[in-house]
């Protein structure tokens, strides 16, 4: 899904938030449609942590508007979280509970039912790999359970709306891919997942949609796809081979598509005129050359290549 | 789910968080340990008293069939207002040290119902402590020294010193909201419960000396003087025996107590509302 091809499930219009004197948040907006993963990217201090806690209702905008499901969450809370989940960064959870009792105190907030809140209790620990901690206190997990759980939390009322805010982080790289996945599925539910995170590869991974916040402004919003064409400014073709000979690179260099070529040693980077992957037609060129080949990659724009470049767009 | 059911839900969340402080259990001892150890030494005394002992007024005999309201009365002095600013210190300035505050509130519940699910929490919880330490006292009083008169009394002085304690608690409650500092809101309400004793016991020394009746009007208004004073004031309404030796309290208005009570309360609850509901929900402090 590209774009909003019904009403959107989060809403956030000319958001403003001063602390102090200071402008955390600088008439930001975008929407979130229906089974999308968005991913909101920043540096830190860009003001993602506060555009959470304002969609949350936990902090008070100076001007603009938020809605959750079509709700605005600071005048109906009880409305507007009654199908959100939040996991925010580094949580830190009521140390004297269990798992299980802290489950089971977040199913009774959101009203479950005592039968279907054992069974979701015992399903969601099995889910973040929690099983064998479940009656043990909070106070005893480590940084990882902790964020484990507090996914399993965000998870208690089978959310429309999961709300993440770094929610990898500290996890080591088995549960980081574990997770990763979780994501991929509950997208497919139809779930509308918002991952606040600065770990780029992971978005580029699991994200549909990117917002980029700099400094408190949005600098981009869109689809993935959207993001990487937007800053990509030329493609370039790398190619290792055994020997660089000049005919071979006034050749490469007399191609209508080849921008420019540079050699260093064995190596040639080929910058081409057309973002279009012409490996074949570069291969070819090289062969006629009587060049060997030992490699050809097509570098493409990187998430990250896209967010550094968006980042001194918005500077 | 109503209103009622989630403000229920906060109200046992705030007895676990409660009972798990290690501060609230060491009080909670100390004061049933202190009244044990107060009824041991009154047993002592009027089982070997010292020779040539006599009680002016009334009969040992008297005294004794009275003892019960030493037990209900005698934790009200110092250790139950203690508790109600340890109760209520931390109840709302805990959640944002510990950044709690953020997951209770990102749940379906309203700013309002949140704070009256707190606050009827500790409240309920310090009822039990009263209710603690009230049977107790009104047991060992029996077991120790024999039948009381008046005991059934109990329950409506018992009603009395929770009212009486909610002052404190709703002070230290609004302190723990506008400082969200859990040692600053209680070394604050300590401060003014001893500073109100302080302040009271100078003003009442003045009082003797000039016979001023200014002085002992402007006491009345001190926070303490109420919380001190009402039970004593409610149980020589109902004890009418002149013999009776602990509740010849003069110039008890019952109705003026209750009102500074209910004054110093609602004022404490609003300013507390009002810091909830017109700022942020501050991130972790600590």
């Amino acid at each position: 899904m590209n774009a909003l091809t019904s009403q959107p499930v989060i809403t956030v219009s000319s958001l403003t938030k001063y602390y102090g004197d200071f402008k955390a948040l600088d008439s930001v907006s975008f929407a979130v449609g229906k089974g999308w993963v968005y991913g909101y990217l920043g540096p830190n201090g860009a003001g993602k942590t506060t555009t959470i806690r304002t969609m949350l209702g936990l902090l008070k905008p100076d001007q603009g508007e938020i809605q959750i499901t079509s709700i605005n969450p600071a005048k109906d809370p009880v409305q507007a979280l009654q199908s959100l989940g939040y996991a925010p960064e580094l949580p830190t959870l009521q140390t004297f509970f269990t798992g299980e009792q802290l489950l089971d105190f977040t199913g009774k907030m959101f009203g479950l039912a005592t039968q279907a809140k054992k069974e979701k209790i015992k399903q969601l620990l099995d889910l973040v790999g929690l099983e064998e901690w479940g009656d043990k206190k909070i106070g005893k997990y480590s940084k990882g359970m902790v964020q484990r759980l507090s996914l399993a939390l965000a998870l208690v009322n089978d959310p429309v709306v999961l709300i993440m805010d770094e929610p990898t982080i500290g996890m080591d790289p088995e549960a980081t891919a574990h997770f990763r996945n979780l994501f991929t599925t509950l997208s497919k539910q139809g779930k509308t997942i918002f991952i606040s995170s600065h770990l780029l590869d992971e978005v580029q991974r699991i994200c549909t949609h990117v917002g980029m916040i700099n400094r408190g402004r949005m600098v981009f919003d869109g689809p993935i796809t959207q993001v990487l064409e937007t800053f990509t400014q030329q493609w370039v073709i790398e190619a290792e081979l055994k020997k660089v000979t000049k005919p071979m690179i006034s050749a490469l260099k007399r191609l209508d598509y080849v921008q420019d070529v540079k050699s260093e040693e064995n190596k040639l980077r080929i910058e081409l005129k057309e973002k279009k992957d012409l490996r074949g037609e570069i291969s070819s060129e090289i062969f006629k050359h009587n060049g060997v080949l030992l490699s050809l990659n097509l570098h493409q724009i990187t998430l990250e290549d896209a967010f550094l470049r968006a980042l001194k767009g918005g500077q | 789910m109503n209103a009622f059911q989630r403000i229920a839900i906060i109200v046992g969340y705030e007895w676990r968080r409660a009972i798990a402080k290690k501060k609230f259990l060491v009080l909670l001892i100390l004061a049933l340990a202190l009244q044990v150890g107060l009824f041991a030494l009154f047993y002592y005394f009027f089982t070997n008293p010292p020779p040539g002992f006599t009680v002016i007024g009334p009969s040992l005999e008297e005294v004794k069939a009275m003892m019960w309201l030493v037990g209900v009365l005698g934790p009200q002095g110092l250790f139950i207002p203690l508790i109600a600013i340890v109760v209520a210190g931390g109840s709302m300035s805990e959640e944002y040290e510990h950044g709690t505050a953020d997951i209770l509130l990102s749940k379906p519940i309203t700013k309002i119902e949140y704070m009256t699910g707190k606050f009827l929490g500790g409240l309920s919880l310090l009822g039990f402590v009263i209710a603690l330490t009230t049977t107790l006292g009104a047991t060992l009083a029996y077991g120790l020294f024999g039948p009381q008169e008046y005991i059934q009394f109990v329950p409506v002085i018992y009603l009395v010193l929770v009212y009486s304690n909610i002052l404190f608690f709703s002070m230290a409650f609004m302190f723990s909201e506008v400082f969200r500092r859990t040692t600053l809101s209680i070394l604050a309400a300590v401060g003014i419960l001893v500073a109100s004793l302080f302040i009271g016991g100078i003003l009442s020394m003045m009082y003797s000396m000039t016979q001023e009746q200014l002085y002992l009007e402007v006491s009345k208004w001190l926070p303490n003087w109420s919380v001190s004073n009402l039970p004593s004031f409610v149980a020589s309404e109902l004890i009418t025996a002149p013999e009776s030796p602990f509740v010849s309290v003069q110039g008890g208005n019952i109705q003026l107590a209750a009102a500074i009570i209910a004054v110093y309360t609602m004022a404490s609850i609003l300013i507390a509302a009002l810091k909830l509901v017109k700022s942020d929900v501050t991130k972790r402090t600590s």
